[in-house]
């Protein structure tokens, strides 16, 4: 099945995996060059041990005369140099072969990061990390036979064509009978491939997609099923996933190892065949054309063996498609016109403002304070004709232009593995290591970090661990203070801290403010944040039906 | 209670030990890989006295003929037989040590995240290690000796060259899969890192988004994935070195073999041999020359599943291997119990304390609500007493048990989520799962309080569709409502719902804290005024 084509401006599936094998162009060649010789040879150097043998015992039975007449070094000096051919085109073959694939994949992972990343928020957000690493990696993982078998064909080839060769030296019959067996074995393990593999392949991927699915879902329940007891219960459920997948592994195993059956029975009537027919020949020739044809159609199975894990692969391609060819993307989006300014609009407010306004935002949970800001900065869909920034309706403007003007601080603060600089830096990659501390400073996290052996190259592990919440709250205000961006986004910044730190913290960010005259937009159901505002909006009222406009507090004069 | 502390087996024996209680599939499945010896002897046998008979007539050779061919297809047949058998003995090795670590993950035994990757990813490679690799390992000892006894028979001269060629072969490939091991873990570590640095940004996304760090993110996993393209195609070289090694030794052997089978019909050998061969014994020697050294490579082709199960057993093999699974004693009380936190601390492994010198009292029967920033420990408290979170220091007293002496309380506490767990079957037999021994009547009048009435026959699948977010969070309430238990747990349990429904769900929540004591963590302000006491964290 041939992923879908998606009507985006940016290559689909097809197109990138078209694109490496193009990239990959000279070691795929390569690969193929090589099978190709390690078939002819492989048939070459049994075929002409047979035909030198039974060259030999004949020769040795006319007595000493022949014997001196027998060229034993020439055939003797062949059969060396084939397996040294052999020996060596095998290693190139399977060295360039797998390189290509891995640099290919190695290219696509990157790629379907950024793709997800780029992708409307909608869809950027819709898998989960857990779905998404298990695309990239073992799905990516499974795509590999694609390229590696590229010069299955080659080999097969190679070697048909050298084994039909030898056996025209004992004739054109058993040429012909080791062609049709030849075929035969092709054509009947691409159809065992295609009807009984491939199907059985693609069972397994999704079972294991369900099995994946069951224990998450049941993970995630562990505390209800303790609760009552159905620890014992839920494994069971696991496990009946799990022994679907574990049977169909099975099935898939077994739906594979038809092929060789089917291959070994051609293979046996073949070689009677041939034999049969060589007959008239002389024996040496028999002998050629017999074993010439047992390599001739192991050539050939190892083609159709390489497609074992088709049924894997097409449907790792198929799900790789899902995330890449996203037919929903509007084609246009470089075209959109530029910004003027920074100003914002919020039409159910009857609100305009441009930095360094300071805007606070309150109402009860649930209300929409955090879905207002994250729309406002493109990490949500936008509903039409709500929002405007600089000059745009939101809808209509590049989320890039969107994105590099806030700096945001969000109420679940997300670190990465990585530093504590590592983090900070992700604001502003050129900072130096004063900015850093300025901002930390400003954080009042300074103290808190030069306290650490390891100061800011501090490691954190997942989510900072070792930080406690109000700690790392504390960083992620940090690190949106060192982004340079009109507007600075923050989300409960003093929640769960004590009245003393959350002064101290407020004073640190109008410090800030008032050094770089960033603009504010401050969600929070603390008094003492909001008091630093120009204006305070309800978004229970503002932003219900109607759009009724109220402040908490009359727009004071702008600094 | 660290993993570390335990004693561990080395990988090795920990793989042997997880094979133990399937020793017969595994026996069978290894004595069908070495019995391919016998068809593959049948056709030498078959080849060899054909084209001997053919000197002197064709239908002299046709039974001859006949049997290599019967051989070929038995050959085929039996390699079926074998990949059936040891994927079947594959399934139930994996079966049974998953089971284990499913039992662990849902008794809070292992960290979560860990027992994920260990029950899919580092189970999987069992597959390879049962399947693959095991049966070849007797075949690669066995089957070589098997054949050159046979061969003795035809010719003992070759049987012995044979014999002698084993060593190099046996020589070289202890020295390729030492090599191999060693970038083997580097590999998995390329792959672990890559893994967990693509994972970590995910989830992270809309971090990285807010920054527009989306470029400099995609080049770091970029550079992880070539790391990855490196570590594994240095592998594959080591693999592919040795394996060419193999061949070219195995060729070499075979053309030694030619060499003195030719110079002996030739009758011109150099030296004297007590045997004078024939064409058919020949060609038999020279068509099963190849077999000797076949397992071997079918070994080598397969060490790469042997070493990929090493690297994952130290992660099957978690806290104590084959340890029994202990029910926890199940305590409930006949009424509300009180419930008293004392200097309570709750750490994660090495990690800051996600709870502090925590006390708190609850009066039987009274409702408190925890409030606090996500990360303040609200669910640990929740968690604690279940047994999935560590008592660091402190005590927990319900009902007059302490929680140090009990262990947990799980199997006799009511509890509701955001998220309860979805059963694949109808509704009714969802809310039951509480109470199983619970009668029709009790379960409907369950679901009538918690505003569940109609069509309680409705097939639900598991991911919860059918129902809506207001009607999962009923489900978790009518299973709390079912339960006898006298304390009840809730854990967010209005989140992410619109103020209608929070109010209709707050109202069932009146109704299911009646006679009982109620610890609920929330965020909501109308969850807030339902208690007798917040408590903010």
């Amino acid at each position: 099945m041939k992923p879908t084509t998606a009507h985006t401006g940016d290559p689909t599936l097809e197109a990138l995996l078209a694109e490496q094998r193009r990239a990959q162009g000279g070691r795929l060649r390569l690969a193929a060059l090589s099978a190709a010789l390690v078939s002819g040879a492989s048939v070459a150097l049994l075929g002409l041990s047979g035909w030198f043998i039974t060259g030999a015992a004949i020769a040795g039975a006319g007595g000493f005369a022949v014997v001196q007449a027998f060229n034993y070094l020439l055939p003797a000096a062949v059969i060396r140099m084939l397996a040294i051919v052999r020996t060596g085109s095998r290693y190139v073959e399977r060295v360039s072969g797998h390189a290509a694939a891995l640099k290919a994949l190695a290219r696509l992972r990157p790629l379907l990061f950024a793709r997800l990343a780029a992708a409307p928020p909608r869809r950027a957000f819709s898998l989960s990390s857990g779905e998404a690493s298990a695309r990239m990696i073992q799905d990516v993982d499974a795509i590999q036979t694609v390229f590696v078998r590229l010069s299955g064909p080659w080999g097969a080839g190679a070697g048909a064509l050298a084994a039909i060769g030898l056996a025209l030296l004992a004739g054109a019959l058993p040429a012909l009978v080791l062609a049709g067996g030849i075929a035969i074995a092709i054509f009947g393990g691409l159809l065992i491939g295609r009807r009984v593999a491939d199907p059985a392949g693609r069972r397994v991927q999704v079972a294991m997609g369900l099995f994946k699915d069951r224990l998450s879902a049941l993970q995630a329940a562990a505390p209800e099923l303790r609760a009552y007891g159905l620890e014992s219960w839920a494994a069971d459920q696991v496990g009946q996933a799990a022994r679907t997948l574990d049977r169909r592994r099975v099935a898939d195993a077994v739906a594979g190892g038809w092929i060789p059956v089917f291959q070994a029975a051609v293979l046996a009537v073949t070689v009677i065949g041939v034999i049969a027919t060589s007959a008239p020949a002389s024996l040496p020739l028999v002998a050629l054309a017999a074993l010439a044809s047992v390599t001739g159609l192991e050539a050939a199975a190892a083609l159709t063996g390489g497609l074992r894990q088709n049924g894997a692969a097409q449907e790792a391609l198929a799900r790789l498609a899902e995330v890449l060819d996203d037919p929903a993307r509007p084609v246009i989006r470089q075209l959109a016109p530029a910004m003027a300014g920074d100003a914002i609009v919020i039409r159910s407010a009857a609100l305009e403002i441009a930095p360094p306004f300071r805007l606070g935002v309150i109402g009860p949970s649930g209300s929409g304070k955090t879905r207002l800001i994250e729309t406002l900065m493109g990490l949500r869909p936008s509903v039409a004709d709500q929002l405007r920034l600089g000059g745009l309706p939101l809808e209509d403007a590049a989320l890039d232009d969107v994105r590099a003007r806030f700096a945001y601080a969000s109420q679940d603060v997300r670190l990465l593995a990585g530093s504590i600089a590592d983090n900070l830096r992700l604001a502003d990659p050129g900072a130096s290591n004063d900015d850093l501390w300025a901002a930390l400073s400003d954080a009042c996290l300074a103290d808190r970090v030069a306290a650490l052996p390891a100061g800011l190259d501090t490691v954190l592990s997942e989510n900072g661990d070792r930080l406690s919440g109000g700690e790392r709250r504390r960083l992620g205000l940090a690190r949106a203070y060192l982004r340079d961006a009109p507007w600075l986004v923050l989300d409960e910044p003093t929640e769960g801290l004590d009245a003393a730190t959350e002064t101290r913290v407020l004073d640190g960010l109008t410090h800030h403010l008032s050094t770089r005259r960033q603009g504010l937009i401050l969600v929070s159901h603390r008094s003492a944040p909001t008091a630093l505002c120009d204006r305070v909006v309800d978004v229970s009222v503002t932003l219900s039906p109607g759009g009724i406009p109220l402040g908490g507090r009359d727009v004071r004069a702008a600094a | 209670m660290t993993a570390d502390a335990l004693p561990t087996l080395a990988p090795g024996s920990w793989l042997k030990a997880a094979g133990r209680p399937h020793r017969r599939l595994l026996g069978l499945s290894a004595a069908l890989v070495v019995g391919d010896v016998a068809p593959a002897i049948g056709f030498a046998a078959g080849l060899g006295l054909a084209i001997g008979a053919l000197e002197h007539s064709v239908a002299e050779a046709a039974p001859w003929l006949v049997l290599a061919a019967a051989s070929l297809m038995l050959r085929g047949w039996m390699g079926q037989a074998a990949t059936f058998v040891s994927a079947t003995a594959a399934a139930a090795v994996k079966g049974e040590v998953r089971q284990g670590i499913v039992a662990d993950l849902f008794a809070g035994r292992r960290p979560a995240a860990a027992a994920l990757t260990a029950v899919v990813e580092a189970v999987e490679t069992l597959d390879g290690h049962v399947a693959r690799f095991a049966p070849v390992r007797l075949a690669a000892t066995v089957s070589p000796l098997i054949v050159i006894a046979v061969c003795a028979l035809a010719s003992p001269v070759v049987a012995g060259i044979l014999l002698l060629t084993l060593i190099p072969f046996v020589v070289g490939m202890a020295l390729a899969g030492g090599a191999a091991a060693a970038e083997s873990r580097r590999q998995f570590q390329a792959l672990e890192r890559l893994s967990g640095t693509f994972l970590d940004r995910v989830r992270a996304l809309p971090t990285l988004l807010s920054f527009q760090a989306e470029t400099r993110t995609t080049r770091e996993i970029a550079g992880a994935a070539d790391e990855l393209e490196r570590r594994t195609g240095r592998v594959l070289k080591v693999a592919f070195v040795s394996s060419a090694v193999l061949e070219f030794f195995s060729a070499l052997s075979v053309a030694l073999v030619a060499v003195y089978c030719g110079f002996n019909l030739l009758r011109i050998l150099p030296f004297p041999v007590p045997e004078t061969l024939d064409l058919g014994r020949a060609f038999f020697v020279l068509a099963l020359a190849p077999e000797v050294y076949a397992p071997m490579r079918r070994l080598a082709a397969a060490y790469h599943e042997k070493q990929a199960a090493e690297a994952a057993a130290p992660s099957m093999a978690g806290p104590e291997p084959g340890r029994p699974v202990i029910a926890p004693p199940s305590r409930r009380w006949s009424s509300a119990p009180e419930l008293d936190f004392r200097s309570v601390t709750i750490r994660y492994g090495d990690g800051a304390p996600a709870i502090t010198d925590f006390d708190l009292h609850v009066p039987a029967g009274a409702i408190v609500a925890l409030v606090g920033p996500s990360g303040s420990g609200k669910t640990s408290l929740l968690h604690l007493l279940l047994g999935l979170a560590p008592l660091s220091s402190g005590e927990v007293r319900v009902g007059g048990h302490g929680l140090s002496h009990a262990g947990a309380f799980a199997g006799a506490v009511g509890w509701a989520s955001q998220n309860p767990v979805v059963a694949p079957g109808d509704l009714f037999g969802n809310i039951a799962l509480a109470r199983p021994g619970a009668s029709a009547e009790e379960i409907r009048d369950a679901a009538a309080r918690a505003g569940l009435q109609d069509d309680l026959g409705r097939i639900l699948d598991e991911r919860g569709g059918g129902l809506s977010g207001g009607e999962r969070r009923r489900l978790g309430l009518a299973r709390a409502l079912l339960s006898p238990s006298c304390l009840l747990l809730l854990d967010e349990p209005t989140a992410n719902l619109d103020p209608e429904s929070e109010a209709a769900v707050v109202e069932v929540i009146r109704a299911a804290a009646e006679g009982r004591t109620t610890l609920i963590a929330t965020h909501s302000q109308a969850v807030m005024a339902l208690a007798d006491r917040v408590v903010r964290l």
